[in-house]
This record gives structure tokens, sequence and C-alpha cells, in this order.
């Protein structure tokens, strides 16, 4: 039986909709819009003005401190304007908008190959911070931050996360079939800064074509003993990070603590891919993989997209919306942990790694079949972290938020909205505990900041 | 482009499973215990189901539009309650029964505490127990070919041998969802989906024989222990009650724990109690545990478990494959603590079985020596528990007494003896000899014979034989054949038990015979 971790869920895939479909490079044809603040941390800083000419792979923005990421340009024109756009989250922030030639020059000293062994360890880090690398997974983090740990001899196992559990994307599973060896070298290379640590590639079992082919690359590459291709169990959130940890290393861990802090490393397969391209080729992060896909769209589709591609382009490009449907919902990302976008007119950024646009909303289906909490249990059995969400929703509506974070642990949810999902009352779990989880969050600081007064 | 998007937090996909459609579940799996007890118990037990779940869903219904509540009546749960509640009434309760008992269900048990998920009480065994104390007389009326009788709980609890057969199949003279074979089979449809878990059915049946099997007086029986189980709605209780989601705690040790209690109460009151009805109070005592379970009993967090510190510490686990899978374990650990538990049960009840045994065989001897006021042990040491003589079969003399009158006088003398040759087993009999000889009838204390065949050997049409005659040996013959003065008509179709019959009396009267002179 392949290796999993405890509790989860088995929503319908529907990766049948893309999962054949080769990856396809689209440059966009129209304005590139580059939000500064891309992932975890603080926005980056212009080091770009109004009218100034740019290039393919030039840094327009430098990181703004410890946490927080460089942002390159992904075509060539010259800056249009610094000003709020809307982005993905529906919220204004300040981008760069480009006012795109279509020519694509590249800058200068991109995509030329280096020899990775004459490197050094912080040789390599610095390329993945001027790369402008963060967790193309969804949550961000800068990796140069991710891979510069206390002790890096503590770390045991580098995972490279290929287990893409959310339904419908499928654009990762076609980055390991067509880029294997791309994955492989920046796992190798990752590795060269952990003496002790074992990489393990990461898959779910409903990829077959994905592990044989890092299978085949691994052999031809003839990778160290070191390298595991290890196929996982086909379950979500099997691609969360305190997920595989706990199936792969045998750890579970409060939020409180970082991977790093039980020897771990979790990068997902883009990311890594991205590391192999930016250390090896000086190639800085300005596109990635993304699926187009859902009930909705003519053509679902695998795409590699320059970041700040608008999302209608890409739509278009995937031959738009069936005609004999409406689209309901546009989600950026997977319908289980992906947020829906209130309209189309916002750009991608380097963690969106997928637009799922469904005709129908089961959220407002659901509505209608709303009834008090059995205490079923079925959420209990399914979360990830051992929480009891029934009991976390009762003390939330009786507003004992003691009792909420001290003795139920709420604040130990990881929103992976598995509880809601099984719930038969149809009840927003994973809402609720966002909201408490903020509120409590907010009441700290307050209590903080009123300590720090005095 | 259509932009009328919907926004809403995540997930945006949800699981087919829908609160109706577990209610459908439970609902079907009960529907097998109430075809067999309609079956067995005809129209009128149709009737009781049908008018409760109208009258259950009728009250949720006017609950709701009086109330101004939404369409709660249409998720199933009213429909559930209203089938359990028929089930768990007598066939011959009279209708106005399951209407009364489905009102208090539903609108002072769940409506009145905020309807469907907050009910602090099971309401189904609410509403029956609410029948119970205001209408005891019409509803503990069970019925056999119209003359009123006791159900088979109550009569094992009078001291009378039960049918377990009947009382596992749904025939004996119970509820009408008393059928275990139906039951077990809708118990088997709620584990298949997932609905109901072992740590509650397990616990409380567990925690339910263990009490009987200790402290009921005849230790592991299997006989004894399975019709305490099959009836009185204990194994409803186990698989239907007391898992009810609502009133029952969430941890897995929590749920244990309510279980044991629920097993421990429900044997309480049914041995110290002599209740027949009373499983369905220790489900509700049990239900009134499970907030304050609830409170203290919580499991941690996966992250905040003792095994997953140390490995946050730098403990680090066995690779995977050398890892013992927990299923493993948990199986050793149930399978150490039973064994466990029943030796020290076997260790406990050891002697009160043997303080049964012989309380039940002065009994017998008192029933074949009437006259006498006392008891006196005859000596031979040598001679019980071997195997008497050679023309009896495998027979052995257990003990002689002598009975006497208040003055000390002897009145007469009765012999346990048992034969080995029994068609299934061993027989045990006691024969009461007056003092001048006459055989004043015999007694069994342990017989298991076939039914109708082998059993009629206690009947009074083949023990009688022996009452009243003075022979130095008793001989078998088969039906037609000429009586004569020492003959014994044999049981038809048990021969087998009706010569060991025989041979174990001749034995104890040749034993007399013999022995006569000793005092």
């Amino acid at each position: 039986m392949d290796t999993t971790f405890r509790g989860g869920v088995h929503p319908k895939g529907h990766k049948e909709l893309s999962r054949q479909v080769p990856l396809r490079p689209y440059d966009a044809k129209g304005e590139i819009v580059l939000p500064l603040g891309q992932g975890i941390g603080k926005p980056a800083k212009p080091t770009v003005k109004k009218d100034d000419p740019v290039l393919v792979g030039q840094i327009i923005a430098e990181a703004d401190g410890f946490i927080s990421s460089n942002i390159a340009c992904s075509c060539s024109g010259k800056v249009k304007a610094i000003e709020k756009r809307r982005t993905i989250s529906g919220a204004s922030a300040e981008c760069i908008i480009i006012d795109n030639d279509g020519q694509y020059t590249m800058a200068e000293g991109i995509g030329v190959k280096d020899d990775v062994n004459l490197l050094s360890n912080e040789q390599i880090t610095a390329r993945v911070k001027n790369a402008g690398i963060i967790g193309l997974g969804g949550a961000g983090f800068p990796t140069h931050v991710k891979l510069a740990p206390r002790d890096p001899s503590a770390i045991r196992y580098i995972i490279a996360n290929g287990a893409e559990c959310e339904p419908y994307i499928t654009c990762n599973d076609q980055l390991m079939r067509t880029n294997a060896e791309g994955i492989l070298e920046g796992l190798e290379i990752i590795l060269r800064l952990f003496p002790n640590a074992r990489g393990v590639v990461a898959i779910e079992d409903n990829k077959p074509e994905a592990i044989a082919a890092m299978n085949d690359a691994a052999e031809k590459r003839h990778v160290s003993n070191r390298i595991t291709i290890l196929p996982m169990k086909t379950k979500y959130p099997q691609g969360g990070e305190r997920s595989l940890i706990q199936a792969i290393a045998g750890v579970d861990f409060p939020v409180s603590k970082l991977p790093a802090d039980v020897g771990c490393i979790v990068d997902n397969v883009g990311t890594i891919y991205a590391i192999g391209r930016a250390v090896v080729y000086n190639e800085p992060l300005f596109t990635h993989v993304l699926s187009v896909t859902g009930e909705a769209v003519v053509n679902p589709s695998n795409l590699i997209v320059r970041n700040g591609t608008m999302v209608s382009e890409l739509v278009e490009a995937c031959g738009g919306i069936k005609e004999d449907v409406t689209l309901k919902k546009a989600l950026s990302g997977g319908p289980m942990m992906g947020f829906a976008m209130s309209s189309l007119d916002v750009p991608v950024v380097k963690t969106t790694n997928a637009i799922t646009l469904l005709p129908e909303d089961e959220v407002e289906k659901a509505e209608s079949k709303l009834t008090n909490c059995l205490h079923c249990g079925r959420c209990t059995t399914v979360c990830p972290q051992g929480l009891l969400p029934q009991l976390m929703a009762d003390a939330e509506h009786v507003g004992d938020l003691d009792r909420y974070e001290h003795k139920l642990f709420g604040l130990e949810c990881i929103s992976c909205g598995s509880c809601t999902y099984v719930c038969p009352a149809k009840r927003p779990l994973t809402q609720i505990f966002k909201q408490t989880k903020a509120e409590i969050l907010a009441r700290k600081r307050a209590q903080q900041q009123a300590g720090g007064g005095k | 482009m259509n932009m009328a998007l919907n926004i809403s937090s995540g997930p945006h996909i949800r699981d087919r499973w829908s609160t109706r459609f577990i209610m459908g579940i439970v609902f079907m799996s009960l529907v097998p215990a109430a075809v067999v007890g309609v079956v067995v118990h005809g129209l009128h037990a149709f009737l009781i189901i049908l008018v409760s779940i109208v009258a259950a869903v009728g009250t949720e219904f006017l609950f709701d539009v009086i109330c101004k509540k939404g369409r709660s009546y249409l998720d199933g749960s009213a429909a559930v309650t209203g089938l359990l509640l028929a089930l768990s009434l007598s066939p011959d309760t009279p209708l106005y029964g399951p209407v009364i008992g489905s009102v208090f269900a539903i609108l002072v048990v769940k409506c009145c505490f905020g309807g469907l998920g907050k009910n602090f009480i099971n309401p189904a065994l609410a509403g029956r127990c609410f029948l119970l104390i205001s209408f005891s007389n019409s509803m503990t009326v069970f019925k056999v070919d119209m003359v009123s009788s006791a159900t088979p709980v109550a009569e094992m609890l009078a001291g009378k041998a039960v049918n377990v057969t009947s009382m596992f199949l749904g025939t004996s003279n119970a509820v009408i969802g008393s059928s275990i074979a139906a039951l077990l089979f809708g118990g088997l449809i709620l584990w298949a989906f997932d609905i109901i878990h072992g740590e509650i059915c397990f616990s409380v049946l567990g925690g339910f024989t263990l009490f009987v099997a200790l402290f009921g007086g005849q230790g592991f029986d299997p006989v004894f222990l399975a019709a305490n189980i099959c009836g009185g709605g204990v194994v409803m209780g186990a698989f239907f009650m007391a898992t009810d989601y609502v009133t029952s705690p969430v941890s897995k040790l929590g749920q244990t724990i309510y279980g044991l209690i629920i097993g421990v109460l429900g044997g309480l009151f049914r041995v110290f109690g002599q209740s027949a009805d009373s499983f369905s109070y220790s489900i509700l005592m049990g239900n009134l545990f499970t907030p304050l379970i609830d409170m203290y009993i919580l499991p941690k967090p996966f992250a905040y478990r003792k095994k997953a510190i140390a490995r946050q510490n730098g403990e680090v686990p066995k690779p995977f494959g050398q890892r013992i899978p927990r299923s493993v374990k948990v199986i050793a650990v149930i399978t150490l603590l039973a064994g466990l538990a029943l030796g020290a049960v076997y260790s406990i009840t050891e002697e009160t079985i043997k303080d049964q045994k012989q309380k039940a065989a002065w009994q017998s001897y008192q029933t074949v020596v009437p006259e006498a006021m006392n008891f006196r042990a005859v000596q031979a040491p040598d001679i019980y528990g071997q195997i008497y003589g050679t023309s009896f079969g495998r027979v052995t003399i257990n003990e002689a007494v002598i009975g006497m009158d208040a003055y000390g006088k002897t009145v007469g003398y009765a012999i346990s003896v048992t034969s080995s040759e029994g068609y299934d087993g061993n027989i045990t009999i006691s024969v009461g000899i007056s003092a001048d000889g006459v055989v004043n009838g015999i007694s069994f204390t342990e017989l298991h014979e076939t039914p109708g065949k082998g059993m009629l050997a206690a009947d009074a049409d083949f023990s009688g034989q022996f009452t009243d005659r003075m022979v130095t040996s008793f001989k078998l013959i088969t039906g037609g054949a000429q009586a004569t003065a020492n003959s014994i008509d044999n049981i038809s179709g048990a021969t087998v038990t009706s010569k060991a019959v025989v041979n174990a009396v001749n034995a104890a009267l040749d034993f007399f015979n013999n022995a006569k002179g000793v005092q």
C-alpha cells in the first residue's frame, strides 16, 4: 500500500479533463501586470519607473527585507505605469504595468548554461534569491529563506512535492512527464546544500505516467541513491506539506514550528524545476506552469505562462467559455483551497497554479441542504491535523475562544477544507475556522500592543 | 463574458452525503427489523409503526410551521425517531401509545431543545420511557394467543427457561423490533456506511456481558448470557440508540467510557433491579454523561501527542515497513484484555456457580422428598464421582442425602446421579426414594437434550412414570409393547435420552438398595 497520512478525503478528481494535454507555452499578447506583492512577505520595491524600457528576465522590483522576493519582468517593452490594479484576490494592490512589445527580447546573460560544480553553496542560494523564486504550490513562501535553515546538517528530507492532490489541477503532472530531468537537476542542487538529507519525489499514484517519467529520468541521470521516487496514496490533502512530512518522515508538528524544525524541507516540483533553471541557466522566475480547466472551458489545457498575464486572456487562449453553459464560479487554484475570483480581468501571479472554471456552484447548491450539526464526527475522522472541528464550531458558536484555542487547539487548523467537504449538514466549517483564527490572532496583537505601551 | 461570478470561501466542492442521506441509511437499516416485527406480530404492529412515524414527522412539521423554523421535518430525522420508537414498543400497544410517545419525543425532547442535533437525550428512548412510566399498564401488555403473558426477559428474571433461538429470530413475545438477526443485519449496514463505529457497540455489549457474567450468578453459561443479550432491547440499544451521534461523545476514548457506563448500568438494572425494560434507562443515563465526557476527554491534535513530541525532539521513527501496523497492536491488546477479563470473571464466579449448583441440587432434593425438613449427606467418598457398577453404562452417583422430618426421623432419601450418555452431554437427576423404598419422583438438575425430543424427558408424561412405584429396577420398553410392573415407556424419537435416564434411575435404586443399612 502506498505511503500516506492519517485522515483526509477523496474528492472526485476531474483530472481527466486536462491530464493528457501536453504543456504548451503561451506568450501574452496584451499588457503584463505584475503585482509587487506575490506570495508571503513584504511587497517588493520597484527598481524601474514609468517609461523605462525593460527586457525579459530583468529584475524590475527588489526584495524588501528578509521575507520578500524579487520580481523579474516576463516580457520586453516599457513600463506603462506603476499603479493600483485589481489582483487575483479581488483587492487592489500596487502593480507594475508593462506595455508588452511582443518581441520577448531576453536580457543579457540569461539562459547561458553554467557549470554548477564550480558554484559555492552561497552562490547557489544567492542565485535562488535573485531569481525571485517563491513556493509555487500556493503559499508562496520565499524559497531562499526555506533553503537557509539554522542548521543545514539537521535536514533529513528534501521532499519534492509532486502529489498534486487538488482536484482538476494537472500542470505539475505534465511538468513531471516532460521535464523530469530538470526537476531532478534542481533536487540535486538542493541536496548539495544539505549533506545529511535524502531527496524524495512524492507523487500521488493517480499519475502513473509521471511516476514512470521520473523513474526513467532518475535512471538516465544515474542519480545517487539519495533520491527516491515515492508513489503516494491518492488522497486530499496529500500534497499539504504537513501531510507529506507525516507520511514520509513520520513526524507531526504544531503550526508554531516550521518543517525545517523537524528536519524537512518541502518544495513543489515546479519550484524545484525553477531552482534548477535559476542556478544552472541563471534564469529568473518569469514563467510557470498552470492548468486552465473546469467543465466550463472549451479546451482544458496545461500552459507555461508568463507571470502577469491576464486571466481573461488565458481563458480565451483555451477557447473561452463553452457556449451552452454559464460560468458560475472562477477559481484561482483548485476547488479545495483555491479562492473564488470576482472577475477574470486580473493578472496571474507566480503562485497561480490553476484557473478552474465551473458551470455549477456546489456551495450554492449545498446551502439548501444546510442543517444543524449532527455530531456525526465525519469531520473529526478526516481532519489531517487530528482536530475536533465539530467541537471547535460549537465553541466558536458560544464565543468560548479560550476553549477554542487552548482545549481544542483551534489555531492548528491548516484550512485544508476537508471537514467542510465531508460535512453532511453542509456547515461552512473552514470559513468559521479561518475567521476565528484571524480574530484570535488580532486579539493577541492588540493585547501585545497594549502590553508594550505600558 | 458573463461576469456575475459567485464568490464564497473554500472549499468549493461538497461531498454528496447530506443529513437526509444519513437519515435515509439509518431508516433503511431499521427496515429489516420492522419487517420481521410485522410478519411475526401482524397488522397491528404495522399500524403502530405507521402511526408512530406519521405522528413524529407531523409533530415536527407543525412545530416548523408554527415557529417558522424552515423545513427541518424533511431531513428524515423525525421519521427515524418515529420508527425507532415504534420498534421499541409492544406489538399490543394501543395506537394512542405511539402518538403520545412520538409527540413527546419530537416536541419536548427534540424541538424544544433546538431541533436536530441539540437534544440532550435520545428522543425515541425518551418517548418510550415516557410511555412506560405514564401508561405502564397498557404499554407492557404482551399477548400470546390473546392471553397476556410475560416477555422472555421477564420470564428469565422469574427464573424460568427461555428459548434463545426464538429471541434471536424475533419470534418471541417481545417488542416489535426484537429480532436480533434483523437488528444485527441493520447494524452491519450502518457499519458498512461507517455511520456506527465499534467503540460504542462493543463497549456497551462488553460492559453488559461482563457485568451479567460477574453478578448474574451463572458465570459464563453461554445460554444464560445469550438470553440476557438477546432480550430487553440490549442489541437495539447498542447498535441504534447508544450510537446516536448527537447524544454520544466525540472521542474514541470518550465513546468507550460512555459505552461501558451504559453496559454496566444496563447489567446493574437487569441483575439487581430485576427489571425487564431497564436498558432504555441505562442509555438515557449514559446520554447524560456525554457533555461531561466531551468537556474533559478530548484527544489532542496529532502534533501534541506524546509520540509526536518525542519525534519533534529528534527521536527517529523506524523506517516504513518496519513499523508494526496499528491494527495488529490494537487486536493484540484487545485479545490480551479479553483473556484477562475472562480469567478474572471465571475465578470470581467459580465459587458462586458452585454455590448456585449446590443450591439447585438441594432444591431438587426438596422436590423429590417433599416431607423432609432437613437433609443430611450420606458419606460414601469411594463411590461418589466414579462410574457406578457395570450394568448402568456411564453413570456416576454424585451424592446421596437422607431427608428427615422436624423430629429427625428419616422420611426418605434423595440421590443425585449423572449419566454422561445423554444425546447431548450430561443428564443429572435427583431421585427421591421414600423410607420404605417407593420412588417419590425424579427431578432434573441438568438436561440439554434436543428440544421437542429428548427435552420431553422432563415432562410429567415421561418422568412421572417413575413416581410411586416400588421396583428394584426399571425396564425401558418401546411404544406398543406390553406394560409390565417395572416397564417405562420410551420417549418417541429419543431412545438415547430415555435409556440414559432409566439407567441413571436404576443406578440410584441399586445404590439405595445396597447402601440401605448405611447411615
